[in-house]
C-alpha cells in the first residue's frame, strides 16, 4: 500500500517541526534571561580567568622577557608580580611577570587554561623567560575534584576550543553535542552548574569548630574592614573593579604603594583574622572540602598537573614546579599523606624531569604570615614568599652575600 | 542516546525532517524508522545490533514456521525454539555472572572453594524489553490470538521503533504491529498531547534527578544515618523511581504521538494505590500485564491451589526481571507474598467489609499502609545488598534507638522529597484528568510548556542515564 502524501500532511508535519524548534528556542530563550536576570553567567564562575585570558594577547605584545606564576588562589595570594619585577631587575635580570593563580579550579580546569596561554603564545611566537608552576597538593585530592565535578562541564565548555569539543564529539557524541550546547546555547552555565550555584546553599552541612569566636576581635575585624575599604578607595581613585587587574599584573596592590599608617592598619587586620575560631573553622572547612590533611590524590588530577606543566615546558625557557608554604601550625598531614605526596611529586618529577622545590615548611614564612590556614597574607606572607623566589631564581654568590 | 538530552533532540529534529518532508510513502519511512532506530540504538553500543536484529529475524520466520504447522508437537517445538533463544540470550548477558556467583557463594557455605570467573559480558541496553516484546508475537501467533505479519522489515522496525525500544513500554505485537501496517499519521489534537507528555515526562526525568541526590546519601551512607534521613531517603528513591521510568514512558509516548503511533499508558498513579494489587495495576502496567497474560496465566492462573504459589512465582520472576541480584528476587517474593496476602485476605468474611469499604477513612488508611509496604519495597529494590537493605529497614523503624542526629536542613530536604513526589503524582493527575482540555487552550497550553522546559532545561542533568536502561 502506497501512502501518498497531501499537503494537509506536510503541513501538519511543518507545524510539528515549528512547535519543536519555536518551543525550544523560547525555552532556551527563557534559560538566558534566567541567567542574566540573576546574575548566573559563565563570568560569575570564571570572571577572573576569563578577564587574564583575555589579556593574553596584550602579555605577548610586551617587549620585556617575560614571567608567569601559574596555580590557585595560593599563588593569587602570596605572588606579587610588580614587587618580583623590581627585584629580580635589581638583581640583574628584568623581567614582566604576571599573576595566573585562580581559586576554584583544579588541575582538570588549570589544564585547559594552560592549553590556552600556550597557543596564544606559539601563535604570537614567543616564549616565556621563567614559568612558576604552583603544585598545590589538596587541588589534586578525590575530595576536591568530587566537590567541583558539576562544574567540569562548565569549565570545558567556557575554556574549551570548538576543535577540542569535535575531538570530545568524536569520542563521546552525547558529551560533544551537550559540549557545543551548554559553550554556544547556554551561554556557558549547564544545568548542574546553575542547580549547584541555586542549591548551594541546601549542601549537608560540614563539622564546625567548637572554639568559640573571640568577640573583640570580630567586632573590631569590621571595623578595620571598612577602614581599609576607605583607604584603598583613597589610595587608588581611578581603580576599577577588575577582578584581574592588567596594570598591576594580575596581583594585588603593594606594600611600596601603601602608607605606613595603613601598613600598620594591615597588620591589626591580619591578626583579626588569625583567631583560633576562624582558623580552626577554616581548617575543617579545608578537610571538608579538599582532604587537606589526608590528601588522597585522584590520579587523573595528577595527570592533568603534568600537562599543564608540560604546555608551559613547550613555551618557556626555564619551568618551575613549586609547592607553597603551608601553615604548619594548622595543617599537619599524616605520615600516610605524606607517603602519598611523595608518590605524586615522584610521579610528576619521572613525567617532566623537573625537581619540584617543596617549599611546604619554608623556614621564612611563619604561621603568622597567613591570613587562614592556606593562603599568605599579601603584606607579610606574599611579601617574603616572593623575595624568596627573586633568590632562588637569581642566586648570589656566597661571597656577594656575605659582604 | 537518552531523550533528555541535546544530541537526541538532534536527532529527533533530523529524522523529522526527513520522515515528515522526505520520505512521503509508507514503504520509505518504514525502513527510515529502522535505520533511524538502529542509529539510536547504536550511539550506545553498535556491537549489539546484530542481537537484536538477529532475535526479530528468528522470531519473525518462526512465527511463520509456527502458523504453518499443523497443531501439535512440532508448533510447540518451534515456539519452544522462541523461547529458549530468547530466554537464552537474557540468561547469558544477563543472569550468567548472577548465576555463577551465587553458586560459587553456596559452595563456599559448604567450605569448597570454586574458582570460576565470571563472564563480565556488557548487559545490552533495553535487553529485557525487547526480547519479551519479541517473545509476545511468537506466543500470540502460536494461541492464535494473532496472524503472523508479513514483511521482515516492518516486524523489525516495529520491534526496535526507537521511542520504546531501551526502556518500554513492553508493546504487544498485536498493539504494534498493525500500526506499522497502516503508519498512521500523526493529528496535531494527538500531537499537542505528546508535546504535553514529553515535556511532563522532562519534568518528572528533572525531579527524579534532583531526588538521586538524598536517596544516595542514605542508601551510600558509609556509616550510620539518622532516622530522618533514613525515611527522606527511602521517599526521595521512590519519587526517583517514579520520576526516571514513569518520565521515560511518558516521553516515549509522547514522541509516538507526535509520529502517529499510539503507546498505551504505562503508569497510573502507582502511589494513590489502595493496595499491593491496585499498585501492580497501576505500576510498570505493560510489564504487569505481560508477566499475567504469557506467565501467571500459563501457569494455572487463579485456578484453585495453585493460585497463590503461581503468583508468588510471577512475582519473583518478576523481580529478577529487574535485575540480576537476590535484593531483586527478595523484592520480586515481597511483593508476591503481599498479593498473595491481599487476595486471602479479601476472601475472608472477616475483613470483607474492610477489603470493599468506600469510606473515606478506611480508603486513606489503606491508602498509607500500601504506600508504606511500597516504600519498605523500595528499600530491597535501591540497597546494594540484602545486608544493607535489612540495615536500612532496621534504621527506618529504629524509633527511639540511639542514632545520629538529622543533619541541618535534614527537616527541609525531607519536606521538598515528599513535595516532589507529590507534585509529579498532581500533575499526571492533571494530565490524565484534564490533559485534552488543556490542550485546547493555546494561550495557556504552549506558555505552560516553554516555561516548564525552560525550568527543566535550568537546572536538569541531562548527563544521567533512566534507570529502567539497566534492566
Amino acid at each position: 500500500m502506497n501512502l501518498s502524501t497531501s499537503s494537509s500532511e506536510r503541513a501538519l508535519f511543518a507545524r510539528i517541526f515549528l512547535a519543536i524548534l519555536l518551543g525550544m528556542g523560547a525555552a532556551l530563550g527563557l534559560v538566558r534571561l534566567f541567567h542574566v536576570s540573576t546574575g548566573i553567567t559563565a563570568d560569575n564562575f570564571l570572571g577572573r580567568v576569563l578577564q587574564a585570558k583575555a589579556a593574553l594577547p596584550r602579555i605577548t605584545r610586551e617587549s620585556q622577557e617575560l614571567a608567569m606564576f601559574f596555580g590557585s588562589s595560593m599563588v593569587q595570594a602570596g605572588f606579587s608580580p610588580r614587587q618580583f619585577d623590581r627585584e629580580m631587575a635589581e638583581r640583574g635580570m628584568p623581567v614582566k611577570s604576571f599573576n595566573f593563580g585562580f581559586g576554584g579550579l583544579n588541575p582538570l580546569f588549570q589544564d585547559i587554561l594552560s592549553r590556552r596561554v600556550r597557543e596564544q603564545f606559539e601563535r604570537d611566537g614567543r616564549r616565556l623567560k621563567i614559568a612558576l608552576i604552583e603544585f598545590n597538593p589538596f587541588q589534586a585530592t578525590i575530595t576536591r575534584r568530587n566537590g567541583a565535578r558539576e562544574a567540569e562541564e562548565t569549565m570545558l565548555a567556557i575554556l574549551g576550543t570548538p576543535r577540542e569539543f569535535l575531538r570530545v564529539l568524536m569520542e563521546d557524541p552525547e558529551r560533544g553535542v551537550r559540549l557545543f550546547n551548554i559553550r554556544y546555547l547556554r551561554d556557558g552555565i549547564s544545568a548542574e552548574a546553575f542547580t549547584s550555584f541555586v542549591a548551594g546553599g541546601m549542601a549537608p552541612p560540614r563539622a564546625r569548630t567548637g572554639i568559640p569566636e573571640d568577640e573583640a576581635a570580630q567586632s573590631r575585624r569590621r571595623e578595620l574592614d571598612k577602614i581599609l575599604d576607605r583607604r584603598f578607595e583613597e589610595d587608588y581613585p581611578d581603580h576599577e573593579d577588575e577582578r584581574w587587574h592588567y596594570g598591576w599584573q594580575g596581583g594585588g596592590t603593594i606594600p611600596a604603594e601603601r602608607s605606613a599608617e595603613t601598613l600598620a592598619l594591615f597588620d591589626e587586620f591580619y591578626a583579626t583574622l588569625r583567631t583560633e575560631h576562624r582558623l580552626d573553622d577554616d581548617r575543617l572547612h579545608r578537610i571538608h572540602s579538599a582532604d587537606i590533611i589526608e590528601l588522597r590524590f585522584d590520579p587523573e588530577l595528577i595527570e592533568a598537573f603534568i600537562g599543564i606543566v608540560k604546555n608551559f615546558q613547550a613555551i618557556s625557557d626555564r619551568v618551575e614546579v613549586l609547592m607553597l608554604p603551608k601553615n604548619g601550625r594548622w595543617i599537619e598531614n599524616t605520615p600516610e599523606a605524606e607517603r602519598r605526596l611523595a608518590a605524586a611529586v615522584a610521579r610528576i618529577e619521572e613525567a617532566t624531569g623537573l625537581s619540584l622545590h617543596n617549599d611546604r615548611e619554608l623556614p621564612a614564612i611563619t604561621p603568622e604570615m597567613f591570613v587562614d590556614t592556606t593562603h599568605l597574607a599579601r603584606y607579610t606572607g606574599g611579601v617574603a614568599y616572593t623575595r624568596h623566589l627573586v633568590e632562588v631564581l637569581t642566586p648570589q654568590p656566597e661571597t656577594t652575600a656575605t659582604r | 542516546m537518552i531523550f533528555n538530552t541535546p544530541l537526541f533532540f538532534a536527532f529527533f529534529v533530523v529524522f523529522l525532517l526527513f520522515y515528515g518532508f522526505v520520505f512521503l510513502q509508507r514503504r520509505p519511512r518504514v525502513y527510515f524508522i529502522l535505520v533511524a532506530s538502529l542509529v539510536f540504538y547504536g550511539a550506545w553500543n553498535y556491537a549489539f545490533i546484530p542481537l537484536l536484529v538477529g532475535s526479530a529475524v528468528l522470531d519473525y520466520f518462526l512465527a511463520q514456521a509456527i502458523a504453518a504447522a499443523p497443531a501439535g508437537r512440532r508448533r510447540k517445538t518451534l515456539l519452544g525454539i522462541s523461547i529458549a533463544v530468547n530466554l537464552g540470550i537474557l540468561a547469558v548477558f544477563k543472569y550468567a555472572d548472577f548465576a555463577i556467583g551465587s553458586v560459587v557463594d553456596f559452595l563456599q557455605l559448604f567450605g569448597y572453594q570454586a574458582s570460576v570467573s565470571s563472564l563480565e559480558l556488557i548487559l545490552p541496553v533495553g535487553i529485557s524489553f525487547y526480547t519479551f516484546q519479541s517473545m509476545s508475537y511468537t506466543i500470540d501467533v502460536y494461541r492464535g490470538d494473532m496472524q503472523p505479519r508479513k514483511g521482515l522489515v516492518e516486524f523489525t522496525a516495529a520491534l526496535a521503533f526507537f521511542p520504546q525500544l531501551v526502556a518500554g513500554p513492553i508493546l504487544r505485537a498485536r498493539q504494534i504491529l498493525p500500526q506499522f501496517h497502516k503508519l498512521p499519521l500523526p493529528t496535531w489534537v494527538n500531537a499537542k498531547h505528546g508535546f504535553l507528555l514529553i515535556t511532563v515526562g522532562l519534568m518528572k526525568k528533572t525531579m527524579a534527578d534532583l531526588l538521586a541526590v538524598p536517596a544516595a546519601a542514605a542508601f551510600d551512607a558509609q556509616g550510620p544515618i539518622s532516622l530522618m534521613e533514613s525515611w527522606t531517603g527511602v521517599l526521595a528513591f521512590a519519587g526517583q523511581i517514579y520520576g526516571d521510568f514513569s518520565g521515560y514512558s511518558d516521553m516515549a509516548i509522547g514522541l509516538a504521538l507526535l509520529l502517529g503511533f499510539q503507546i498505551p499508558l504505562n503508569f497510573r498513579l502507582p502511589y494513590f494505590a489502595v493496595s499491593p494489587v491496585d499498585f501492580w495495576r497501576r505500576w510498570h502496567i505493560s510489564l504487569s500485564s505481560w508477566l499475567r497474560d504469557y506467565l501467571y496465566i500459563p501457569l494455572g492462573g487463579n485456578r484453585r491451589g495453585n493460585r497463590y504459589c503461581n503468583i508468588f512465582i510471577t512475582m519473583l520472576l518478576g523481580g529478577l526481571w529487574h535485575g540480576a541480584a537476590w535484593t531483586f528476587v527478595a523484592w520480586g517474593a515481597f511483593h508476591g507474598a503481599l498479593i498473595g496476602v491481599t487476595h486471602k485476605l479479601g476472601e475472608l468474611r472477616l475483613f470483607a467489609p474492610f477489603a470493599h469499604s468506600r469510606s473515606l477513612w478506611i480508603r486513606i488508611f489503606k491508602w498509607a499502609l500500601t504506600f508504606y509496604l511500597v516504600l519498605l519495597g523500595w528499600v530491597l529494590f535501591r540497597a546494594t545488598s540484602l545486608e544493607g537493605a535489612w540495615q536500612m529497614l532496621v534504621t527506618l523503624h529504629s524509633f527511639g534507638a540511639v542514632l545520629p542526629s538529622p543533619s541541618h536542613g535534614a527537616a527541609l530536604v525531607l519536606g521538598l522529597t515528599a513535595a516532589a513526589l507529590l507534585v509529579m503524582h498532581l500533575v499526571d493527575y492533571g494530565v490524565l484528568q484534564h490533559g485534552e482540555r488543556l490542550a485546547q487552550k493555546p494561550w495557556g497550553f504552549w506558555p505552560a510548556l516553554v516555561t516548564v522546559q525552560a525550568l527543566c532545561l535550568m537546572i536538569g542533568e541531562p548527563s544521567s542515564e533512566f534507570i529502567y536502561f539497566q534492566f
